[in-house]
């Protein structure tokens, strides 16, 4: 088959202080009509750099240094800028990692979608990017749509004049598994519909496996690997991508994994949580009001000593929200947060520093809640000072370092700035600072979500250690249900600000029982391309919890399950 | 939305108040009251107070207070000691003299300045840009009497394109002061472009780096389309608030570039009321500096809401 990209030989470079520094060393690849093609690898790997030149675009201060670029024939960094414009949304079009980014704020989106050109209606293309009433979006600011709505829009816009060639960088990782789910089958069933070629830029294996046809494994702007999607993922060559593979956690992993230089896997099994262990956090019926909308209704759940428990939902299903109110972010409306040392259900200032200490919660992004301009030795230290667990300042500085190399960090990494160290370094100092206050329970936002796959596996591995090691109560936020498969002692399904389903990992994730969580168990994606996708068989489903009748149980574990109701079940017809 | 507007006009009216108290205040607060001034020193207490009386100066502080507030919103805001005319019409006739300055100076600076804060975001780091932010990094350091005196050195002096001074009145026609008027706007507007310039060149350059106009490039659109459509309604934003302060500014800023020009404007009236003690008008002129100040960021807010479709659209349902 005919190749329409054909990527010769490229080499990219970035200008910083006087010297050329490369990001792009001699790639080559080839994508042929109507395949998807994905370019794999962590932060770094020039992959979106690589995407980015399909265009023609460079970013400011990079420049090409060798080899070229060719889409349809055309050498695109050679073209005059009046073709290179057409080639641009003409021949080949981009969909952008963060729609809520990529879409002007200050136009409607139907004029957005009518100026990428083409003579599809704006209506019609709206339509077949499945959003509802297609007339009445069109006048709407990009603002009033939500996440999974703007990645649509964006896709509609790119769609437009109808491309040969769709760049997708990262197109799905700011959403939720639900709605990548479908954004991901809406380009699959477009790409066929439309018979384009696709370079896809990810670093999820989940969607790589789910999506491509090849793929390019890069590593700091060189290629590592290149093969079909299912050689590469049954038979991988190279140590790194063998490493890369054996890093991402599966739904069906029974622990943490842990892997070796040259890819090999090893489960590291879960450790047992003593049965008389104490509980440590008490939450009975939250509910959570934003203004006059209730983020949290009425959820319950207790957190042992040395136990990990996993808050499991899309967005918005509240469950930051729990985790910021245990933190004394936000207060509840209702309900009682008890720690064995006192009264969890008010805001941090007005807890006691014996509490308030106790009590520590882990960022999602460590980028942005570290002081930018403060050293990370100095971030640690505060609170030691602050919470009195250290002395004077040459103990605090001391017991600073030793936190540092409590969570597997060299000590003299404590005089850089936050902007000196990587994404992975950055986390670990996050959790340093948490512990500083030598609390027994840690609240774990989203904490691995930014991160690369394998720095992810390092932290999670971290968190298991020293959960272990201090005997911590772990509240562990995520999306990820492969993530929690491998941490978390139990779990609980949060969906609306409602609990659908709890119990111990194992048992949720044999033989989910509610609906919802048999969604989110579907919705994931797994990094094999011939894996047996969980299916989900239930039809519509309505709440059917009722007063105090409310939990279904299954068997004597903890395992419960809210009661809900098929729709449109056959038992109606007899009924009626 | 609306009640948005509303909120932010009753602040804006709330705001003119509170400055009316102030500047009525600090009036009060000077030596001596306007039968001082109009007797002089050597009027004997009888003759002071009979004056007082008849300009009913013996009343509480807020009957006049209130008296002069409720004058000034019919337009009448006294009498001057010195000219003994209305000082509303007064003031009004310079003024329209000097927002002849403003409204010339306006004009140019602010659209002058925009286009090339605009040119020197998009060229950023290249030579437009350079010499764009050097001039007006000069033009903001130097004082504007002595741009204006480099001015008139040039373009009356060496090259006698335009008057020095005005030889007019304030009762000077508009054709009679139109070619008087280049030579201070040009000044005030040197001065005042250096802010704009650097604001919108700042968050032109903001806009730029942003994704959406990356992804409107990469639709393949025009750099004038991406420019004009999806860069500068984000851009301008900011840079709304400080035009609103620099046309603001112009009210006090004529003052001295009309000194030197010797122009019949609302500055050099300021200026002579001073001087003579004139009370009523120097109250007056505080009073409307207060207005434009306030009419000035009101304009900028409501603009800054009709850019913004967050705003606009704020209580509208998802």
């Amino acid at each position: 088959m005919a190749s329409i990209v054909s990527v010769n030989s490229l080499s990219v470079a970035y200008r910083s202080g006087g010297q050329d520094v490369p990001v792009v060393h001699e790639v080559s690849l080839d994508v042929a009509e109507g395949q998807t093609h994905a370019l794999v690898g962590e932060s770094g790997s020039g992959k979106s750099t690589i995407a980015a030149t399909l265009l023609g675009h460079l970013r400011h201060g990079s420049r090409i240094t060798g080899g070229s670029v060719e889409v349809s024939g055309a050498d695109v960094f050679a073209l005059p800028a009046r073709e290179l414009r057409q080639l641009r949304g003409g021949t080949v079009a981009m969909v952008g990692q963060n729609a809520g980014h990529a879409l002007t704020p200050s136009m409607r989106i139907g004029r957005q979608i009518a100026e990428a050109g083409g003579d599809v209606p704006v209506v019609d293309l709206l339509e077949q990017v499945r959003l509802p009433r297609p007339a009445e979006l069109a006048r709407r600011y990009p603002h009033e749509l939500s996440g999974g709505q703007q990645q649509r829009v964006a896709i509609a816009m790119a769609i437009a004049a109808r491309p040969k060639v769709l760049v997708l960088d990262e197109p799905t990782t700011g959403l939720d598994v639900i709605t990548q789910r479908s954004v991901l089958d809406l380009i699959a069933a477009l790409s066929d519909e439309l018979g384009l070629a696709a370079v896809l830029v990810s670093h999820d294996l989940g969607v790589v496996a789910h999506m491509a046809d090849e793929v390019t494994v890069l590593r700091s702007g060189r290629v590592v690997e290149s093969a079909t999607t299912r050689q590469l993922f049954a038979q991988p060559q190279d140590p790194y991508t063998k490493r890369l593979l054996a890093s991402v956690p599966r739904l069906d992993d029974t622990g943490l994994a842990v892997v070796g230089e040259a890819g090999e896997r090893e489960v590291r099994p879960r450790s047992e949580v003593p049965v008389d262990a104490p509980v440590a956090v008490s939450a009975q019926d939250i509910t959570i009001d934003y203004g006059s909308t209730r983020a949290v209704h009425g959820v319950s759940f207790d957190v042992r000593r040395g136990e990990v428990l996993a808050l499991v939902g899309e967005s918005g299903s509240g469950k930051s929200t729990l985790a910021w109110s245990l933190a004394g972010l936000r207060t509840p409306s209702g309900g009682t947060m008890k720690h064995a040392d006192g009264d969890l259900a008010r805001p941090a200032q007005q807890r006691p520093l014996s509490l308030r200490r106790r009590v520590q919660l882990v960022f999602q992004n460590a980028d942005t809640s570290l002081n930018p301009r403060r050293s990370v030795g100095d971030a640690v230290r505060h609170p030691l000072r602050f919470f009195g667990t250290a002395a004077d300042r040459p103990e605090a500085t001391e017991r600073a370092r030793q936190l540092i190399a409590d969570v597997r960090l060299d000590p003299a990494l404590a005089d850089r700035l936050p902007a000196q160290l990587s994404g992975g370094q950055r986390q670990r100092i996050g959790i340093a600072r948490a512990l500083a206050g030598e609390p027994d329970v840690l609240i774990a936002d989203e904490i691995t979500t930014a991160l690369d796959v394998s720095v992810q596996a390092d932290v999670l591995r971290l968190l298991d250690d020293l959960r272990r090691e201090r005997d911590l109560a772990c509240l562990f936020i995520s999306h990820d249900l492969a993530v929690v498969r491998g941490i978390a002692d139990r779990v609980v399904v949060l969906r609306h600000g409602v609990v659908v389903e709890e119990g111990p990992t194992e048992t949720v994730f044999a033989d989910p029982q509610h609906p919802y969580t048999r969604q989110l168990m579907a919705a994931a994606l797994e990094p094999d391309p011939d894996a047996q996708p969980y299916v989900d068989d239930t039809a519509d489903w309505a709440d059917a919890a009722d007063g105090d009748d409310i939990w279904t149980e299954h068997g004597t574990d903890g395992h419960r399950v809210r009661r809900w109701r098929p729709l449109n079940a056959p038992v109606a017809e007899g009924a009626l | 939305m609306l009640s948005f507007i509303t909120r932010r006009i009753a602040a804006a009216v709330g705001t003119l108040f509170l400055s009316s108290i102030l500047v009525f205040l600090a009036v009060q607060a000077l030596p001596g009251d306007v039968a001082t001034q109009i007797l002089g020193k050597d009027a004997t207490p009888d003759a002071v107070a009979a004056l007082r009386e008849k300009l009913k100066l013996d009343r509480p502080a807020w009957e006049r207070y209130w008296d002069w507030v409720w004058g000034a919103l019919h337009g009448d805001f006294g009498t001057s000691l010195v000219s003994g005319k209305a000082v509303g019409g007064e003031v009004s006739m310079y003024l329209g003299n000097s927002a002849l300055i403003a409204v010339v100076t306006v004009l140019f600076a602010v659209t002058g300045s925009i286009v090339l804060g605009i040119l020197a975001g998009l060229y950023r780091d290249r030579w437009p840009d350079h010499v764009i932010s050097t001039v007006s990094l000069v033009g903001m350091s130097v004082p504007e009497f002595v741009v204006a005196t480099v001015l008139v050195l040039c373009f009356s002096v060496a090259l006698p394109w335009f008057p020095a001074v005005v030889l007019y009145g304030p009762d000077a026609s508009v054709s009679q002061l139109l070619p008087a008027v280049w030579l201070p706007a040009l000044a005030l507007a040197v001065v005042m472009a250096a802010y704009i310039v650097r604001m919108a060149r700042t968050s032109v350059i903001d806009v730029m780096a942003t994704e959406y106009v990356t992804t409107a490039r990469l639709k393949g659109l025009s750099t004038w389309r991406v420019v004009t459509r999806h860069a500068l309604p984000s851009a301008l934003l900011p840079t709304l608030h400080v035009i609103a302060l620099n046309v603001a500014w112009l009210v006090g800023g004529v003052a001295v570039v009309e000194n030197v020009f010797n122009y019949p404007g609302i500055g050099k009236l300021m200026l002579s009321s001073v001087q003579n003690r004139d009370l009523p008008t120097i109250q007056a002129i505080a009073l409307i500096s207060a207005v434009v100040y306030v009419v000035c960021n009101l304009a900028a807010d409501l603009a800054t809401m009709a850019l913004n479709p967050r705003l606009r659209t704020r209580g509208r349902t998802r």
